[in-house]
């Protein structure tokens, strides 16, 4: 340390900001290092603790490892991962291709491009219980959407009460939401291709499209890829659409993984059965952050 | 055109150029502008039309909202559903003033806990690479992780230390889950200060304390603003954390509120439509002052 200090003794408030001043880096970190280990690794830890235990009426008992086992042998859990896994595809899908085409039209002449850019922004800051009640709404028996594909369908659509629809009734808010991230994101990667590129591949004679694959794509690949990890991401954890618009229904066609487990732990009190899902469900996570610090490759 | 002189072959290629073919046509026709135009359009009506008929449906009467055929356009405008909505169920105060502490709180701590360890992190070193790699890392993949994970063991530890129902429990929970994004939030902004600052404010003769509150805090005000929006917002919107780790109005928030309306048979859309109106307008509100920063949020700080 380069400062000079001031050799006379110094009073006990002046040395403890001394002392403070010596280990400030330590000063700085600590406080949010101890709230996130107190709120993410000592929860797993007591997930843990609580995997190995059975919760019936009379208290809990010791059960080993019967919980993983019943887990992972019997349908549901795999059961609400697969429909996890399906609103996943569908909602990721759409909003990607949906996102990034918008992108495309929004990159090429469109007047009042910073309008529609921030009208984007208005889903994706709306919480999403909100959302869910404003399609809810647009559901209503008799309502918006059935005055719209009434036409199309012959008579009014059972968003919400037929286990074929329900799960589209899901996908439906998300897609609406989370499309303008897709777009804005992609967007922000066109914008950043340099103008002298872009001339220099006119210049070689290179079609629209050519110039599309060869020359835009790569700026904004790592920013599709980033993407779709985070929606990948999102749709895993999706909670509140579910809570609100199904609650798992109809007949459990969208009983979602977080739904699942919400239903175990606080409807069966069943903590023991949950915490051990929850720890499945937390390896599937590490795996895909794993592969997004990869791609990205995360320093600091 | 220039790809005809180019060896031709492939799906992709015969593909490529028929496509660009129709594109050429459709812009030799001026139809281009058009199109991209009509479909810019689109994706406006598509957005903004569900707000819009919420926030509409919060000032018509019941029989407006729901009529059928729908009445895309109000017959008349009124605040009566506003007024029912407090008079009917004054809780709404309750959760709306928990709502208020709670993301006042949360995002007091989370920014403040969070700016500070980025510029730890940035400034300083760590023993075992720690603050290079490491703990960044492990930062980002509680990012990650879906909450379920951890707030089932958190009700818990929640019940056994008596933080559940409580304000300060839901602020503590709320911090912890919003510090990574303030710190991949704020490791933009810190890389892009001069590196020599600290140094050139340490030779002014501040401490280190001094330099970093003084001359480094002011420097990424825009850095903080936008972390600050984007923990409101989180805070602000989430249901998960609220709905098992709150009980009754001592703690409960507007989306706990907002999820469990529908009590009866009938749902009340003429107050629905009010409470989520509520809910909405202020975070529309923060958004719209930072919307260029907050891109930066929501993909942790890929997009500048």
């Amino acid at each position: 340390m380069v400062r000079q200090r001031n050799s006379r003794v110094t009073a006990p408030a002046e040395r403890a900001l001394l002392w403070v001043e010596d280990h400030l880096r330590w000063f700085l970190t600590l406080p949010a290092l101890v709230l996130l280990v107190a709120f993410f690794a000592y929860p797993i830890g007591r997930a843990l603790y609580l995997s190995v235990y059975s919760f019936g009426t009379t208290g809990r008992s010791f059960v080993g490892v019967e919980n993983y086992i019943a887990i992972l042998t019997k349908g549901a859990f795999w059961d609400s991962l697969w429909i996890t896994a399906k609103f996943m595809i569908l909602a990721v899908t759409l909003e990607v291709s949906l996102g990034i085409a918008i992108a495309f039209v929004l990159n090429s002449r469109v007047r009042f491009r910073g309008l529609v850019q921030t009208i984007g922004i208005v889903p994706l800051v709306i919480s999403p219980t909100v959302v869910a009640l404003l399609w809810q709404l647009l559901y209503q028996n008799g309502g918006v959407l059935d005055f719209l594909v009434g036409p199309l369908t012959g008579g009014p659509v059972p968003w919400l009460s037929s286990p074929d629809v329900a799960l589209w009734a899901l996908v439906i808010p998300d897609v609406w939401q989370m499309t303008p991230l897709v777009t804005l994101i992609v967007l922000a990667g066109l914008q950043s291709v340099p103008d002298h590129v872009r001339e220099a591949a006119v210049m070689d004679g290179a079609g629209r499209l050519r110039r599309l694959v060869d020359v835009t794509l790569p700026y904004v690949r790592e920013l599709i890829v980033l993407v779709v990890i985070l929606r990948v991401v999102g749709t895993m954890r999706v909670f509140a659409k579910v809570f609100v618009l199904t609650r798992g229904g109809p007949a459990g066609s969208t009983n979602v993984v977080s739904m699942k487990l919400y239903r175990e732990a606080f409807r069966y009190g069943n903590y023991g059965r949950a915490s051990t899902m929850a720890l499945l469900l937390l390896v599937f996570a590490l795996l895909i952050t794993y592969a997004f610090a990869k791609i990205s490759e995360v320093e600091f | 055109m220039a790809t005809e002189n180019r060896p031709t072959g492939g799906l992709r290629r015969s593909l490529l150029r028929r496509t660009e073919w129709c594109y050429d046509r459709l812009d030799e026709y001026g139809l281009l502008p058009g199109l991209t135009h009509g479909i810019a359009l689109v994706f406006v009506l598509w957005t903004m039309f569900p707000v819009y008929w919420m926030v509409s449906g919060s000032l018509r009467t019941r029989r407006d909202l729901l009529a059928t055929p729908p009445q895309w356009l109000p017959s008349t405008l009124t605040v009566e559903n506003y007024v029912q909505l407090f008079a009917q169920r004054p809780q709404f105060y309750d959760y709306l003033f928990n709502s208020v502490v709670v993301t006042a709180g949360a995002t007091l701590l989370a920014v403040a806990l969070g700016t500070a360890a980025t510029y730890g992190f940035v400034q300083y070193d760590y023993p075992f690479d720690l603050g290079r790699f490491h703990l960044p890392f492990t930062i980002l993949a509680t990012r990650f992780l879906p909450p379920i994970v951890t707030v089932i063991p958190l009700y818990r530890i929640f019940d056994a230390t008596s933080l559940l129902n409580t304000k300060f429990g839901l602020v503590l929970a709320y911090a912890a889950f919003n510090v990574p994004f303030v710190v991949w939030m704020m490791k933009g902004f810190f890389a892009e200060l001069p590196d020599s600052i600290v140094e050139a404010a340490i030779m002014d003769g501040h401490t280190e304390i001094g330099a970093f509150l003084k001359v480094v805090v002011p420097m990424v005000r825009p850095g903080l603003i936008a972390a600050t929006i984007f923990t409101i917002i989180n805070a602000w919107n989430d249901l998960l954390f609220a709905v098992i780790l709150t009980s009754d109005t001592s703690a409960q928030t507007l989306p706990v509120a907002l999820a469990t309306f529908k009590t009866a048979y009938v749902i009340e859309w003429e107050l629905l439509t009010a409470a989520g109106t509520i809910a909405m307008a202020p975070v529309l509100l923060f958004a719209f002052l930072v919307r260029e920063k907050l891109l930066r949020g929501f993909t942790m700080g890929a997009v500048k």
